[in-house]
């Protein structure tokens, strides 16, 4: 770690990311812990406790095949952290590495990202991530794909320029000039000294795919029924808006309060920069 | 480089970048699973029927052959037919673009009026309470989801109300606009926080500019010191912070078109992909790249023609 890296590292915590950080690990926990805390499975259906109120038995009420609610969006904490999170983590790796290689290497690799990045950067990205899914099919797989072949380039661009300024540092041309071998000093002396521009933008970008993965269940474009997933509930409770509003009013609560936590991640994080 | 040479340059680029937009949008057909001729003409078709209908629709021939042609057709214009209601897609386009465009003309003017009073009143003290309140608030919008905001406009001013339909659109002009009241103060609230962030700080650069320290030293009001130098140095911020988040404008018109059943084309969009209806997601898909590519050309050569520093950077 540079020594900029380690003043950044041993400045105080502000008060908004502790928050979010608290946020974070409390829904971290509900995920891992899930089967503990919900109270009833949350596939089972009860035809004869449709559209239940909220009562002691079923704190949320149930929704119109009889499930519990409650137990639902526990269940959901996991698909939506883990897809919102890995929606963002893995457009992030690849991007940082090929703007790694690309940036070190230049040449044709070089030219190939660059005019991508550009022919992509006229595109709304979220709409091409509908269009993909509808190419792939819904369903997780189909999600993390479009995400990843959608997201890298801008991770890739910001990564690159980093690298062209890094190349031309003494260290780097020390290395090339002792003839150790490209791969090592990618990995030891160049990798280590990009790496902090993608851990900024990454916390940003969680936001948004965690609301962007709920939008697309919402549009019955992201993850198929029957799994527990908080866009896909508050699509279900829409309908019964009129009378039994906890079923769309607390699948998002409980995404505000996620995004919140994440926010003030993002916040706190650039901020130290 | 003079104004007219890097106007040109700009639109001659957007040639190879339509090209391209195309190729993606045609590339669709090919990762695709499943045989578009089958959709057409459905399950019981005999293989005789089947041969023929991909005959009709060019199927059997090289992918080249098939782009140039694609091409050829979507230069005039021609998007082909829905494999659903057998209408032509540019035909759908056209019934459809009047409830985008309203909505989003609408919202962007809900935005605009929401965002630069909270910035004026965030950035004049900054740190302030006032300041902490609106990033605050901010921050919280943010991390809401903006199909969430209409469903519960929807509870909250809609079903108790009466006042305002809970869905669709309109037949006369009054009951149109009726219809996209709430979906335009859904889509700007989600934008708001988005603008007030970056405004926040070209505001407060201009209330502690030279000019206007200098302004309030002769004795002018606040108030026309906002009306001549703040309003006029964050007119021309929002413009391109709208034009930046138009993508996160147009996935909002999606999403907020779908929860308030407004037949635009973002819900267009997402009926036909449902529906797995080929032609009219590729065509859907091409107009909302098309409107990105020009909006941004449209924005580089105003920024061009108005800030000599644009021509002297490029």
């Amino acid at each position: 770690m540079s020594a900029d890296g380690l003043a950044v590292a041993r400045r105080r915590w502000s008060w908004g990311l502790r928050i979010g950080v608290g946020i974070v690990a409390a829904y971290t926990l509900i995920a891992v812990f899930a089967p503990l805390l919900a109270p009833a499975d949350p596939l089972a259906q009860m035809p004869a406790d449709r559209l239940a109120s909220p009562s002691w038995q079923h704190l949320l009420g149930t929704d119109e095949l009889g499930r519990d609610v409650f137990s639902r969006l526990i269940y959901a904490t996991r698909v939506d952290l883990l897809v919102g999170v890995l929606a963002a983590l893995l457009p992030a790796v690849l991007g940082t590495v090929v703007g790694a290689i690309a940036g070190y290497r230049g040449g044709w690799l070089d030219g190939v990202v660059m005019r991508l990045a550009d022919l992509f950067q006229a595109f709304p990205s979220y709409l091409l991530v509908i269009v993909l899914v509808f190419a792939l099919g819904p369903g997780t797989k189909s999600i993390l794909v479009a995400f990843t072949v959608l997201g890298w380039l801008v991770y890739a661009r910001i990564i690159r320029a980093e690298v062209l300024r890094v190349r031309e540092s003494g260290y780097v041309q020390a290395a090339q000039l002792a003839g150790v071998p490209h791969r090592r000093i990618l990995a030891v002396h160049v990798f280590p000294n990009v790496i902090s521009q993608t851990l900024i933008y990454l916390p940003s970008d969680i936001v948004f795919a965690t609301l962007a993965l709920a939008s697309f269940s919402f549009l019955g474009l992201g993850i198929p029924p029957p799994t527990a997933e908080w866009g896909a509930m508050i699509a279900d409770g829409q309908r019964f808006l009129r009378d039994q509003w906890w079923l769309a009013t607390a699948p998002g609560l409980v995404i505000v309060g996620l995004g919140f936590g994440l926010a003030l991640i993002s916040d706190g994080v650039e901020e130290r920069r | 480089m003079n104004r007219f040479a890097f106007i040109f340059k700009r639109l001659l680029f957007t040639i190879p970048l339509l090209a391209g937009i195309v190729f993606v949008v045609f590339s669709l057909l090919q990762v695709t699973p499943g045989d578009p001729a089958r959709q057409i003409i459905g399950l019981r078709a005999t293989e005789a029927e089947l041969a023929e209908t991909r005959a009709d629709l060019g199927l059997d021939d090289s992918v080249p052959e098939q782009y140039v042609r694609y091409l050829n057709r979507v230069v005039q214009g021609d998007l082909g037919y829905s494999y659903k209601t057998r209408q032509p897609v540019s035909e759908l386009i056209g019934e459809r673009l009047e409830v985008t465009a309203g909505l989003l003309g609408l919202a962007a003017l809900t935005t605009v009026a929401f965002a630069v009073p909270l910035a004026v009143l965030s950035a004049r003290r900054r740190n302030g309470l006032i300041d902490h309140v609106v990033r605050f608030t901010g921050t919280v919008g943010l991390a809401m989801p903006p199909f969430w905001i209409g469903v519960m406009l929807l509870l909250v001013v809609a079903l108790p109300t009466g006042w305002l339909p809970v869905g669709g659109y309109g037949d006369t002009p009054i009951d149109k606009l009726r219809s996209l009241v709430l979906p335009a103060l859904t889509l700007a609230i989600g934008m708001t926080p988005v603008m007030v962030r970056s405004l926040r700080s070209t505001i407060g650069e201009v209330l502690g500019s030279e000019q206007v320290m200098t302004a309030r030293s002769l004795g002018l009001s606040e108030g026309r010191i906002l009306r001549k130098f703040v309003l006029r140095n964050a007119s021309a911020p929002s413009v391109t912070i709208l034009a930046l988040e138009l993508g996160y404008l147009l996935f909002g018109a999606v999403v907020v078109e779908t929860t308030f059943a407004l037949p635009g084309l973002g819900q267009g969009l997402v009926l036909a992909a449902r529906q797995r209806d080929f032609a009219a997601v590729q065509g859907y898909t091409l107009v909302f790249a098309l409107a990105v590519v020009v909006v941004f050309l449209v924005a580089d050569v105003v920024t061009a023609a108005l800030d000599p520093r644009v021509r002297i950077s490029t």
